[in-house]
């Protein structure tokens, strides 16, 4: 029987502020703490808080049969903890109900694995240690910043000791095939892959509330029948979304919360369809062919690539001395300097950097703290060259 | 349109007479239209030898005494009393005189036995006197030609735009380069602004050359949002000039005139700024203006004369020698409707810190904003392009690409298309 497999990705990063050439030297904090602090209230507030209240309502409602999985960064994690327990908490609450799975990145929401195999390594382990810690799991399904992924990502992965990878299913890769099947990369042994359906997922996520778009608006009946139209030709069905999706891409007036709330009992009026956490949709179904990604692909615009996060001079330079200063970082042996280093390594920074959108016409996509791109470039710049004086001993 | 439309122009600079960007845009505008439009250009001089293809020139200076005689016979005469009473100003002209005086100036000018034009520069002495004259004959002229639409550009050709369109009832587009709020400040309320409100409450289309300007004809001339139609300017392909620095030092420029509305006071803030932390830079300041002297006084105060220098006006060449070796230029104007040099500065690759109030930002995805008046952001701002490649490479990259839609043949597209929104029932 068919299922429906959730996966919510929960991200905050820890902005640099506006620090200024005038800041190097005299000011060692990066971060703008009160505008962390401000994001972090305004989506609890509108998006983790209230959603997570609907699953728990929903997985108590179901009587087990509603599952989901998430995939919460490891520094959102650690602002919740430090300015939001009480999201933390609600997090918690969802854990014990044992129908909610979650799922392995690396802690920092960083784009290592491009720049530096250890460091990789090392925040996967953090990580790991850190869903321990809160939510007593072991992650067994991995997943990589803005889901990254090509084959060797998968065996990488594979050789960590992983039994499931989530990626995007990418049509050129897929050559006509469907998503809704667990698949592998041609060079890895038993890792199975897990596709998202783009077209589904970016139905909720994305054109949910566009009025100009011709399903609009998109109901839970309606998208329960689209879901049971694939009966026969699916086995999962890899609904793959921003968590802040809920409430804060798609404000509350939208109806978001409505069509959630009884969504899933439309599907399960099908008696054959179902919902399953990624480690049960693996074990319940076989690999049902190769898909072969030579190529990093990701969830992001239409590329489907990384050229939001790298590729201009900014963005290449910034990444580049960033990571230049690893073994310097951990030869110091200084916990705050490392704490400091690894947060200035998460992908958002670079993406505040993308001059990308200018030349698609498509400014609205660009969300930033900053007034431009290259305010975003110049402020790491400046907090990188403090940084790295402090580690040179020449502050 | 079934035929090419025939526009009657007004402009008051024209290469090779110029003073500033304004001659530069008309002359680029006009070469771009030409393919389009069948355009006559009245102007106040012409050079003999200067001509462009498909553009007929009409230098009134060109008129003799016995042209002009013939123009103005009884039979001929265009009654002008009426203009008397949509330009007359109510309000006093500071720097010139009282609203009596401009009337005076009215009468004298229009009822006066016609004389051959004549005009040394283009802004000196009574200009309102010579921008009368100009409007005197330039009417009489047009009156015994055809045209199907009339098109000016800036204040001292409007007076033409609006006797034309009253006398004819052709539709009068009105092109703004450049309006006396960025002159003269936002609380100039002069006989020149009386004159750029009325023409514009007046006239079919106000084209300003940014939104920004469409933003300053809206809230300080209370014109309907509806008819204005922002098109920016374009900008003509350069050959670079090659020149190695003279200095080891990394060099800042400003350019333009030295005056209260190109913000160059805050330029010299800004350098204090950055030398105050980086004292391995140097600054130079080109142009000439009434601020001239109080900021070099001000350098020498600031004991800063051996890391800026005075250039004074340059002329072309010289300007290309200097962008040549620049290393960042500074444009803080308070109100630039525009602002060509800073697309020049583009065109030579090099990183641009602009105002937010200055027009050329809107096609400058590559330019680095500020409020004019935040010379610590500026600071910042040119320190970043002077330390970090990262910035500049990504800045001459976004550069290249903003350069592509910068041209003279989009903004002719988009007058064209005023021209036949304002047309469509003529033909």
């Amino acid at each position: 029987m068919p299922s429906i497999c959730f996966y919510f990705q929960v991200h905050q990063p820890y902005r640099l502020k506006e620090y200024t050439f005038f800041d190097i030297g005299h000011s060692h904090h990066y971060f703008d703490d009160n505008k962390n602090k401000q994001v972090l209230d305004k989506v609890s507030e509108r998006c983790y808080l209230p959603t997570n209240a609907l699953m728990l309502e929903l997985i108590k409602k179901h009587k087990g049969n509603f599952k989901i999985s998430y995939s919460i960064s490891g520094v959102a994690l650690e602002q919740f903890a430090t300015w939001r327990p009480d999201v933390l908490a609600s997090f918690q609450a969802l854990a014990a109900t044992g129908c909610v799975e979650f799922i392995s990145e690396t802690y920092h929401h960083s784009l290592a694995y491009l720049f530096s195999k250890e460091e990789f390594v090392r925040q996967i382990e953090q990580y790991k240690a850190l869903i321990k810690k809160y939510f007593k799991q072991e992650p067994k399904v991995f997943r990589n910043t803005e889901l990254q992924y090509n084959n060797e990502l998968a065996k990488f992965i594979e050789d960590l000791g992983y039994a499931g990878i989530i990626c995007e299913g990418v049509d050129r890769n897929l050559a006509g095939r469907s998503p809704n099947f667990l698949y592998r990369a041609p060079n890895v042994s038993s890792i199975k892959s897990l596709l998202k359906n783009y077209q589904l997922s970016d139905d909720i996520a994305f054109r949910f509330s566009n009025r100009g778009w011709e399903e609009w608006p998109l109901t839970a009946e309606k998208f329960a029948s689209w879901v049971h139209s694939m009966a026969g030709n699916a086995e999962t069905i890899n609904l793959f979304m921003d968590y802040e999706t809920f409430g804060e891409h798609q404000w509350a007036d939208t109806g978001i919360f409505e069509f959630m709330r009884y969504m899933p009992e439309h599907v399960m009026k099908h008696p054959d369809f179902g919902f399953k956490t990624p480690t049960e949709t693996l074990e319940s179904y076989e690999v049902k062919g190769i898909y072969d990604a030579h190529h990093m692909t990701s969830w992001a615009d239409m590329e489907r690539d990384l050229s939001a996060w790298i590729g201009n001079p900014m963005q290449d330079e910034s990444i580049e001395k960033i990571y230049s200063l690893e073994k310097a970082v951990y030869a110091s042996k200084n916990a705050e300097w490392i704490a400091d280093w690894q947060k200035m390594l998460t992908s958002d920074h670079f993406y505040y950097m993308t001059t990308k959108f200018w030349s698609d016409g498509d400014v609205h996509k660009y969300f930033s703290p900053y007034e431009s791109p290259y305010d975003a470039y110049i402020y790491y710049m400046n907090a990188f060259s403090d940084f790295s004086m402090r580690l040179k001993g020449e502050k | 349109m079934a035929r090419e439309p025939q526009v009657l122009m007004f402009g008051w600079e024209f290469p090779p007479v110029i003073s500033g960007g304004l001659g530069v845009a008309c002359l680029g505008l006009c070469k771009a239209l030409a393919p389009f439009a069948k355009l006559r250009m009245v102007i106040p001089k012409s050079v003999p030898n200067f001509s462009i293809p498909n553009i007929e020139l009409v230098g009134l200076n060109s008129f003799t005494a016995e042209q002009l005689r013939e123009m103005f016979r009884q039979d001929q005469w265009v009654d002008v009393s009426s203009l008397h009473y949509v330009a007359g100003g109510v309000h006093p002209y500071m720097r010139i005189g009282s609203d009596e005086f401009i009337n005076e100036k009215f009468y004298e000018v229009f009822f006066e036995e016609v004389k051959p034009f004549d005009l040394d520069a283009l802004y000196a002495g009574d200009v309102i006197r010579k921008v009368m004259e100009f409007a005197r004959i330039s009417v009489q002229y047009a009156m015994q030609q055809d045209f199907d639409v009339i098109h000016s550009h800036d204040w001292m050709t409007f007076l033409p735009g609006m006797i034309l369109k009253q006398k004819t009832g052709k539709p009068l587009v009105l092109h703004v380069h450049s309006l006396e709020y960025d002159r003269a400040g936002e609380g100039s309320r002069n006989w020149v602004y009386e004159l750029e409100r009325r023409a514009m409450q007046l006239a079919d289309r106000v084209i300003p050359v940014s939104r920004y300007t469409g933003s300053v004809c809206e809230k300080y001339y209370g014109i309907d949002p509806a008819k204005i139609t922002p098109v920016h300017n374009g900008v003509e392909f350069v050959q670079r000039t090659v020149k190695k620095s003279p200095m080891k030092e990394k060099l800042v420029i400003f350019f333009g005139r030295i005056t209260m509305q190109k913000g160059p006071e805050y330029f010299v803030e800004a350098a204090r700024v950055v030398l105050a932390h980086h004292p391995d830079v140097k600054f130079v300041m080109a142009g000439s203006g009434d601020l001239y002297t109080p900021l070099i006084e001000k350098i020498a105060d600031y004991r800063m004369g051996d890391k800026f220098y005075f250039t004074g006006f340059l002329n072309k060449k010289m300007l290309n020698e200097l962008l040549a070796v620049a290393d960042v230029y500074c444009m803080p104007s308070v109100s630039e409707p525009f602002g060509l040099s800073a697309v020049e500065a583009v065109q030579y690759g090099i990183p641009v810190i602009m105002s937010k109030t200055s027009g050329a930002g809107e096609v400058l995805n590559s330019a680095l904003k500020i409020d004019f008046w935040d010379t610590h952001k500026m600071a910042q701002y040119i320190i970043a392009c002077l330390d970090y490649p990262g910035i500049r490479h990504a800045v001459v990259d976004q550069a290249n690409e903003d350069l592509k839609s910068i041209t003279w043949e989009n903004t002719a597209k988009k007058v064209m298309k005023v021209y036949e929104e304002l047309l469509v029932n003529s033909f």
